[in-house]
């Protein structure tokens, strides 16, 4: 066919060149942003709550001040040292909780980056947290010069594993207790209570490994992200582990050994417990 | 099937149930495609595109929505104590995302890299189980090595007499003028002589060399000829077809290397990598075919053909042991280089063109689908003026010198052409410049049809 156009190649005038194409191509498949939860219904009236109590008794109290030092000066400025005293102590306990509660977020950013795989804000959210780190806890030190993945892997290496050792001998520990006390406790009530309290501690004392102290609302928050956690963890140390190793000891146990082996299955779950609370509390994720 | 493959085979499949059984499947994914197809940068593209997707970014939507959103995590599986050198997928992207960008070069030995992928579980409670992880075993080779496949089944007289048969025909026979003269000068009863042999050797490789080069041709053997690899060239490579009535020491010496180099090919490269596979993705430059005239295009066709009747073409007890590819799909590179529009027809050819490997396969019972795949889309749509007509084109930045330009690639057939198709004349399409890209492939790469690609050949696994 002779109408047809051949293949061919025609040059753009000029001969500067031409910069590369741009498809928008990040833009185009980031992640989507999921919606801003923003502030629930509960929270809101419960911090409009704290804030009529705290700035009414505020009021209340610099009323009660000025009118002591109508009265006399010196019952006045005794008044004030009380009231300054008073205060002070709440809210110290309020900034305490919320360093605890914000402490968390730490682990959030760290975790945020490396989803995104953003070098700079992982950088600087591990800096933040090695300067959170207890006392006498070994740290990687300065991770500026190196490439991200090998700062990851010297965290890891460094911290993070002895951590995880340190929380698995907490959960030995716990799980220890627990037995002894479901051995010779007198009803299942007591049993469940005491496992709830030792839980909690146990998991604020991994925590506690990781730098973090959390307060009310932070221990609160803390246990939410161990309930996600752990159920992984219970799912995957039972289901993987019994299948590949073939040990189904556990679930053998339960049926045979009865009453003896419920106490063996809570001593497992404060081990499983422990493993989750440092799961929950890792900078980086596993 | 001697035994002690047999063996292996039974082996193999009881590990693959096993690791089905317990959720940690491995499935070998092979990327078959002749020199210069594309299959570097298409495994560069693959691992880049999904590690993105792991990452949560919409990468491969059509893969995404086939796994219902359930992938969760993508990494590369830790380096163990393999002798084989590994893909380094980094190195690429850093050279595709430079400035200048470079492409790959040759791949001029196998490498191998694994690529783990998380998903949660299909069921209600998919969320509560542990993760399902998926590993796919990857392989980047020279595709001249692919055509040492079909020597296996043969012996020096057939080789030679068939390997001879196409080349005292077409471009071929102009090619390799000086090789065929001086087999004709050659006295039948010739003894071993190494000078002879060398001789001979330097002849034909240089004939097999202008074939590829200036002619487009692919159904070149034996693949370390073009492309020696790490070891370079030995005392084992010194052979070439000898005409049939050859019977002196000569022939003897040919044959004797022959057989050396199939068992070296064997042991080294293709026994390892191309004995067991469960999926397989055969990439083919059609559009490059094309434009290298009827001979190239008939050429490809054939060595595709050749290569599948090994690959694909496996016996009932290879399938029952799970040793023969279940699905195989074929794929049309470098789709960015025709419009939009013109990538059906693409599909549609690489279809035909593939028609005896894909019978091939269809055959030996896999799934058989066809695409049309740019691994790194360089180029945007684009209209050119020619001869008064307006004609869908694409527009891209060359390679060399960093201008623009816009290129009608021509028409794509949706069949193999006519013989007056052919009279347009050849044509050479530039190297393009790689878009923009991000040199640590935090959002993987541009791509055409990746995504449906995966989503085919290995959506149902995850
Ligand atoms: N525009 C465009 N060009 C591509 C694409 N993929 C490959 N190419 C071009 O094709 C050339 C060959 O690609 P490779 O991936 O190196 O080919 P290969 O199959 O690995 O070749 P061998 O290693 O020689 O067997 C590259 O240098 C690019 O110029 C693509 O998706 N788009
Ligand atoms: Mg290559």
């Amino acid at each position: 066919m002779s109408g047809r156009p051949t293949p061919r190649v025609i040059l753009d005038e000029g001969t500067a060149p031409a910069p590369r194409l741009d498809f928008g191509w990040e833009v185009q498949v980031a992640p989507p942003v999921p919606p801003a939860r923003g502030w629930s219904t509960m929270a809101l009236i419960g911090l409009g709550a704290a804030v009529l109590v705290l700035g009414f008794s505020l009021l209340e109290a610099g009323n009660f001040v000025a009118a002591q030092f109508a009265q006399a000066a010196w019952l006045g400025w005794l008044t004030l040292a009380v009231a300054t005293a008073g205060f002070g102590l709440v809210f110290v306990a309020i900034g305490r909780e919320l360093r605890g509660y914000l402490a968390l977020g730490t682990v959030d950013r760290a975790r945020a980056a490396v989803a995104r795989g953003d070098p700079a804000a992982l950088r600087s959210a591990l800096a933040a947290w090695q300067a959170g780190l207890p006392e006498g806890r070994a740290k990687p030190g300065d991770l500026g010069n190196m490439p991200i993945n090998a700062a990851c892997a010297l965290v890891e290496a460094k911290t993070l594993a002895p951590i995880a050792q340190d929380a698995a001998a907490l959960g030995r520990a716990a799980a220890v207790q627990a037995f002894a006390v479901t051995a010779v406790s007198p009803s299942p009530a007591l049993d469940a209570l005491v496992f709830g309290w030792r839980g909690i501690r146990l998991v604020r004392q991994v925590a506690a490994l990781h730098g973090f102290r959390p307060g009310i609302a932070g221990t609160v928050s803390l246990l939410r992200r161990v309930a996600v956690d752990a159920a992984t963890v219970a799912a995957t140390d039972v289901a993987v582990d019994a299948a590949v190793r073939g040990l189904l000891s556990s679930r053998l146990a339960e049926h045979v050994a009865g009453e003896a082996a419920a106490g063996a299955v809570a001593a497992r779950r404060m081990m499983l417990l422990a493993r989750a609370a440092d799961e929950a509390c890792r900078v980086l994720p596993r | 099937m001697d035994p002690l493959s047999l063996l292996r085979g039974l082996l193999d499949t009881t590990e693959d149930a096993a690791r089905a059984l317990v959720g940690r499947e491995r499935i070998r994914l092979a990327v078959t495609g002749l020199s210069r197809a594309g299959k570097t940068v298409f495994l560069t593209s693959l691992i880049a595109n999904l590690i993105a997707a792991g990452r949560g970014a919409r990468t491969l939507p059509a893969l995404s929505d086939a796994t219902g959103g359930r992938i969760r995590r993508v990494f590369v599986v830790p380096a163990g104590t393999e002798t084989v050198p590994r893909f380094d997928p980094e190195a690429h992207l850093g050279a595709l995302a430079a400035d200048p960008p470079r492409w790959p070069e040759r791949t001029e030995d196998f490498s191998t890299l694994s690529i783990a992928i998380d998903v949660e579980r299909r069921t209600s409670l998919g969320g509560l189980l542990p993760e399902r992880r998926l590993t796919l075993d990857l392989i980047d080779y020279p595709g001249e090595w692919l055509l040492d496949l079909p020597m296996l089944r043969q012996d020096y007289a057939t080789w030679s007499g068939e390997t001879l048969a196409r080349f005292r025909r077409g471009v071929r026979a102009a090619a390799a003028a000086e090789f065929l003269a001086f087999l004709d000068a050659l006295p039948a009863d010739a003894p071993a002589e190494d000078a002879l042999a060398k001789r001979g050797y330097t002849l034909y490789r240089d004939a097999l060399r202008a074939c590829r080069d200036a002619h487009g041709l692919r159904f070149l053997q034996p693949g370390r000829f073009l492309n020696p690899g790490p070891r370079g060239e030995a005392p084992l490579l010194w052979f070439f077809p000898l005409p049939e009535g050859a019977r002196g020491g000569l022939a003897d010496l040919c044959a004797r290397r022959y057989a050396a180099y199939l068992d070296d090919q064997r042991s080294t490269f293709l026994d390892p990598y191309f004995s067991r596979f469960h999926r397989q993705v055969v990439l083919v430059d059609v559009l490059g075919a094309l434009h290298a005239g009827e001979e190239a295009f008939r050429d490809t066709g054939d060595a595709l053909a050749a290569v599948a009747s090994i690959i694909s073409g496996a016996n009932w007890l290879e399938r029952l042991l799970g040793a023969a590819p279940t699905r195989v799909a074929f794929a049309a590179t470098k789709a960015d280089h025709v419009p939009t529009r013109a990538r059906d027809a693409l599909a549609a050819l690489v279809e035909h063109i593939a028609f005896g490997a894909r019978g091939r396969a269809a055959q030996s019972g896999a799934a058989v689908s066809c695409h049309a795949v740019a691994a790194v889309r360089c180029t945007e749509d684009a209209v050119a003026r020619l001869e008064g007509q307006a004609v869908a084109a694409v527009r891209g930045v060359l390679l060399q010198d960093g201008r623009g330009a816009t290129i009608y690639p021509g028409e794509v057939p949706m069949k193999p052409p006519e013989p007056d198709f052919w009279d347009a004349g050849l044509f050479t399409m530039p190297e393009f410049r790689p878009p923009r890209l991000d040199p640590a492939g935090t959002s993987g790469m541009p791509h055409l049809g990746l995504d449906a690609l995966l989503a085919w050949l290995i959506g149902d696994l995850l």
